[in-house]
């Protein structure tokens, strides 16, 4: 059965009450232990597009090859279709299959005359953007809430293996990963968890800005004598570290949470106050919204901003507890059923892949700067579906599969156009106006499956043995598996 | 039989403590040894207040409700208007116009309590809902599917029935969408324009003709050949017409097991509002059977025989092994701390008197709860969904900063204090704090003890002066905010 997002989020709460985080999590604070070395001195940054992207607007035909896209596509998009003029400075590579020359959404250069402009395009050129086609799964849903679910459990057919946990989340909780209770190794840069990081066994933090998470005390009592704060941390505590070990799961997760929360709003703003006064931090940090009308200044930039300053303290190694490696934020607003726009730079669409590329591309630069190279760093770009091949009106209703991005550096990466244009041929259509998921490969329109590309990441980035991966990590779907997912084996080339 | 079972202490707290706002203690003694249903018509018997927000600002418009729930004569009605609020979640980020979500908070208000398909129907022509879901970018040339898809996803039968099949196609929401072209909005209604819909009748709809107006071919109990909610001439009058039939065969629609899909889904969601999540099916299926809203769509029923029901006093009991516990909303959270507290809100983003003057609506925002604008049509992800690091720190900042008004003119916390004995032992100070928000029963022996070692700095045996003013003034409001920070306060 497919489940809700209600119930996922519920079923993950109680797959955290099977965990056990002891008296110990708070036991000692102060002694900073290496993390797992599956993931190493790396770090994974997940970006979510919120609300479903356009694919056939984001990785875009400029002509035919040797088959029919660009007709296709502007039979299509009679009116949101970007010319081969609009793309003339965004062209990547090829489509494998058909052979024809792609571009990219010309937003996704950033803002003309703002930090980060070249955006996507300039990660292009110097190998740095892997382009995966046509990504996303069989019996494809419609709905935001079931596809999402579908894409941060990593079990689109709803197998129901690891309880609903998030694809990353479970990772994390894998023995092989070796993570201790009380450890930190993820944060949301938002208010909630958000599910692909929500886990049974480890802790993950929700944090908007740093400088705001300090723990609240009353001010009139923080001094001196009269200084009332270490008896109310010691009650805190106390209460949390009991409720931690509750049967109960609810309390359990309340307990976990609370504790961590105390004990990482001592060192967290401590991180985010040391990157600002960095002058070799400021430079960039400025770039992202220096406060005074200057920089990118889109949420998704403030966001990247505070996941910088963490990786900052993490390099540094002296703030105990920060040591996060996995992080995720989101960007919102592509629900673009009217008013999307195409390549016009006051429009809707426009605006989100500029807000992307320009943000992905600061942030590349920053932390490639602050660890003296980029090679640590891999970023990874999801939406929970595309849209439909034709518009309606300014808009466009919901599809199935879009592209994904993967942002790298190293030695075992390799820039490229991977997976196929889908077929958007009006004859190709389903039922439903979608282009068709399927392996079958007919007339070479294979599609990637979503699992493929995570499973990649997990096998080749963060060095899981790919027998643990699946089904561990990523659940296959029984019977009919060969039909749907033919070739699980995690080796999508952008990792070599 | 559960409609004249006596309330005991602990079912009476709970019953009025999830269908308000806190609940006193003088309520509570009203209440013991009262049958449950006895006290369940009188609460649902309420007098409906009409308010409309407003305001110019999200903020305003929030920090307006906020200060009404503060003082709500009937704290059941806010109770289900945030219900439908977080039903039909409709956001101003997207609907801009303040007074239309005015509007949509009046409708809620009138409805709340009373006929499901009335309110349903109501909402299909709800301005604010109109420009939220793009019915008023619907047309025949360019049928927008969005609501259609979240009529039957949300507000409906749900995506899947109890049984894990599909309720619907996408056919049926390309179909229902077709109902809705047409429809515009002004400032204050929903408006038919007929040169926008696709008449069934004209067959000139492009793309393609899309056949006469058939719905669930495939589900919800109707045939092989589904229903038709429209066609030329009477009775399938179509415009305002046609989109009542659409709710009338949504309330109609039947799931796997022959059971009214509706039903069983507003009864479900219903309980794991006021009572826990996860119900048992039986406690779902009892109270759509009891209460006859299968037929009557009767809402007062349906919640009589939900608040009456043995299940619902499952939670009453503090977290342990075998309860169930929900998390509270920061609405809840908020007002309830501040109502058992005799908190008074100041200024116009309705501050806490004497706090640090942060906006009620900026604290629930920290919280993960702006009202008047959910994350998306989904509304809020409720249980541990409402906790995370950062919002639970906001928690404990609104604690903080309730904690601190006690000596500015804010909280008077000792007047609240039912202590006849200044120098009292360290215990009974801390049960008089968690008395004054009706929690002692549910605090754990560790948070009871972890307060009385705070108190005492350590030394539990020691008494407790409440003349020194050290004492009153710094630990009786540390007290207020550890209470309001325990793990065992964050549930209900």
């Amino acid at each position: 059965m497919v489940i809700t997002r209600r119930q996922f989020l519920q079923r993950t709460s109680l797959a955290t009450a099977g965990t056990l985080l002891g008296p110990g999590l708070f036991a000692n604070p102060l002694i900073r232990r290496a993390f797992a070395d599956t993931i190493g001195d790396r770090y994974f940054v997940i970006v979510y597009l919120d609300g479903g992207n356009d694919g056939v607007n984001t990785v875009v035909p400029v002509d035919n090859g040797g088959g029919s896209l660009r007709t296709d596509y502007d039979f299509a998009r009679s009116s949101l279709n970007l010319s081969p003029g609009d793309l003339a400075t965004t062209l990547i590579g090829t489509d494998p299959n058909t052979g024809a020359q792609l571009g990219l959404h010309p937003g996704f250069r950033g803002f003309a005359g703002k930090p980060g402009f070249g955006g996507f395009k300039s990660l292009w050129d110097d190998g740095h953007l892997a382009v995966i086609q046509g990504c996303g799964y069989p019996e494809y849903s419609l709905s935001h809430d079931v596809s999402k679910v579908a894409w941060q459990t990593g079990d689109p057919l709803a197998t129901g293996a690891g309880g609903g946990s998030g694809w990353v989340g479970r990772f994390l909780a894998d023995p092989s990963q070796g993570y201790l209770p009380g450890d930190i190794p993820g944060v949301s840069i938002a208010e909630r968890i958000v599910p692909e990081l929500r886990q049974a066994a480890t802790s993950v933090l929700a944090v908007q800005r740093l400088e705001d998470f300090g723990f609240p005390y009353d001010r009139r009592w923080d001094a001196g004598l009269d200084d009332d704060r270490p008896a109310k941390r010691a009650a805190f505590l106390d209460m949390h570290t009991a409720a931690a070990g509750a049967t109960h799961p609810t309390l359990h997760y309340i307990g976990t949470s609370g504790g961590v929360t105390l004990q990482s709003s001592e060192n967290f703003p401590q991180v985010g106050a040391a990157y600002d006064a960095d002058p070799a931090r400021k430079i960039f940090g400025d770039q992202y919204d220096d406060g005074h009308g200057g920089g990118i200044r889109r949420g998704l930039a403030r966001d990247l901003r505070e996941v910088a300053k963490i990786i900052y303290g993490v390099d540094q190694g002296i703030y105990s507890g920060v040591n996060a490696r996995f992080f995720q934020v989101t960007n919102r607003g592509y629900d673009t059923h009217s008013g999307q726009g195409a390549g016009e730079s006051d429009g809707q669409h426009f605006t989100l892949h500029a807000t992307v590329g320009a943000s992905l591309k600061l942030f590349f630069d920053d932390v490639a700067d602050m660890l003296g190279s980029p090679d640590k760093l891999c970023v990874l770009v999801w939406s929970e579906f595309g849209r439909r091949v034709k518009q309606n009106g300014n808009g466009t209703d919901h599809g199935s599969q879009a592209p994904m991005f993967v942002v790298g550096a190293g030695p075992t990466f390799q820039g490229g156009v991977y997976g196929n244009h889908p077929n958007i041929a009006q004859s190709a259509w389903d039922d439903e106006g979608n282009t068709e998921y399927r392996q079958d490969g007919a007339g070479g329109f294979r599609s990637t499956d979503f699992r493929d590309v995570y499973g990649t990441v997990f096998k080749h980035w963060l060095n899981m043995p790919s027998g643990l991966i699946a089904p561990g990590v990523l659940p296959i779907d029984g019977g009919s598996a060969s039909f749907y997912w033919t070739a699980p084996d995690f080796d999508v080339p952008f990792f070599a | 039989m559960p409609d004249s079972t006596p309330l005991t202490e602990t079912d009476a707290r709970h019953l009025l403590r999830r269908t308000g706002f806190g609940a006193p203690a003088d309520h509570v003694t009203a209440a013991i040894g009262r049958t449950r249903g006895a006290v369940v018509t009188e609460l649902l018997a309420f007098r409906p207040q009409g308010f409309k927000p407003g305001g110019k600002t999200p903020t305003l418009l929030a920090a307006k409700w906020l200060k009404f729930m503060l003082k709500a004569k009937s704290p059941l009605q806010e109770k289900l208007v945030l219900f439908w609020h977080d039903h039909f979640a409709t956001g101003i980020s997207k609907v801009i116009i303040p007074s239309l979500m005015g509007l949509q908070n009046q409708l809620f208000r009138r409805h709340c309590r009373g006929d499901f398909r009335t309110l349903m129907k109501a909402v299909n022509v709800d301005p604010a809902m109109v420009e939220f879901l793009d019915t008023a970018r619907n047309e025949k040339t360019i049928p927008n599917e969005n609501y259609a898809r979240e009529l039957m996803e949300l507000f409906t039968l749900g995506v899947n029935d109890e049984n894990g099949a599909p309720n619907y196609l996408q056919e049926d929401i390309v179909q229902i969408a077709r109902a809705f072209t047409g429809w515009r909005r002004s400032n204050k209604a929903a408006t038919f324009n007929t040169t926008t819909h696709d008449f069934n009748a004209q067959f000139e709809g492009p793309p393609e003709n899309r056949g006469p107006k058939d719905v669930f071919k495939s589900t919800g109990g109707f045939g092989a050949s589904g229903i038709r909610y429209a066609g030329s001439g009477s009775p399938f009058a179509e415009g305002s017409t046609e989109i009542d039939a659409i709710v009338d065969i949504l309330l109609a629609h039947t799931d796997t097991d022959g059971k009214v899909t509706v039903a069983r889904r507003l009864a479900r969601r219903l309980i794991e509002y006021f009572a826990h999540p996860e119900p048992a099916l039986a406690y779902v299926d009892d109270v759509v059977a009891t209460s006859g809203v299968a037929t009557s769509w009767d809402l007062t029923a349906l919640l009589h025989q939900i608040f009456v029901h043995d299940d619902f006093y499952l939670s009453s009991l503090p977290a342990g092994a075998g309860t169930k516990k929900s998390v509270k909303w920061p609405a809840d959270f908020v007002i309830t701390s501040l109502r058992m507290l005799k908190g008074k809100l100041v200024g116009r983003e309705s501050s806490v008197r004497g706090g640090e003057f942060r906006g009620l609506a900026d604290h629930m925002s920290n919280m993960g709860q702006i009202l008047f604008d959910p994350p998306s049509v989904f509304g809020w992800d409720w249980e541990t969904g409402w906790l995370s690091s950062a919002t639970l720190l906001a928690r404990y900042t609104f604690a903080s900063d309730l904690a601190a008004s006690s000596g500015n003119n804010g909280v008077k916390l000792l007047k609240l204090l039912d202590l006849d004995d200044p120098a009292a032992n360290a215990g009974a100070v801390v049960d008089a704090v968690t008395d004054v928000f009706g929690v002692t029963a549910d605090l754990t022996t560790a948070e009871r003890a972890a307060m009385i070692d705070y108190l005492t700095d350590g030394s539990p045996a020691t008494p407790v002066d409440l003349t020194v003013y050290e004492v009153r003034e710094k630990k009786v409001s540390g007290l207020l905010c550890l209470v309001m920070q325990s793990p065992a306060y964050q549930v209900h």
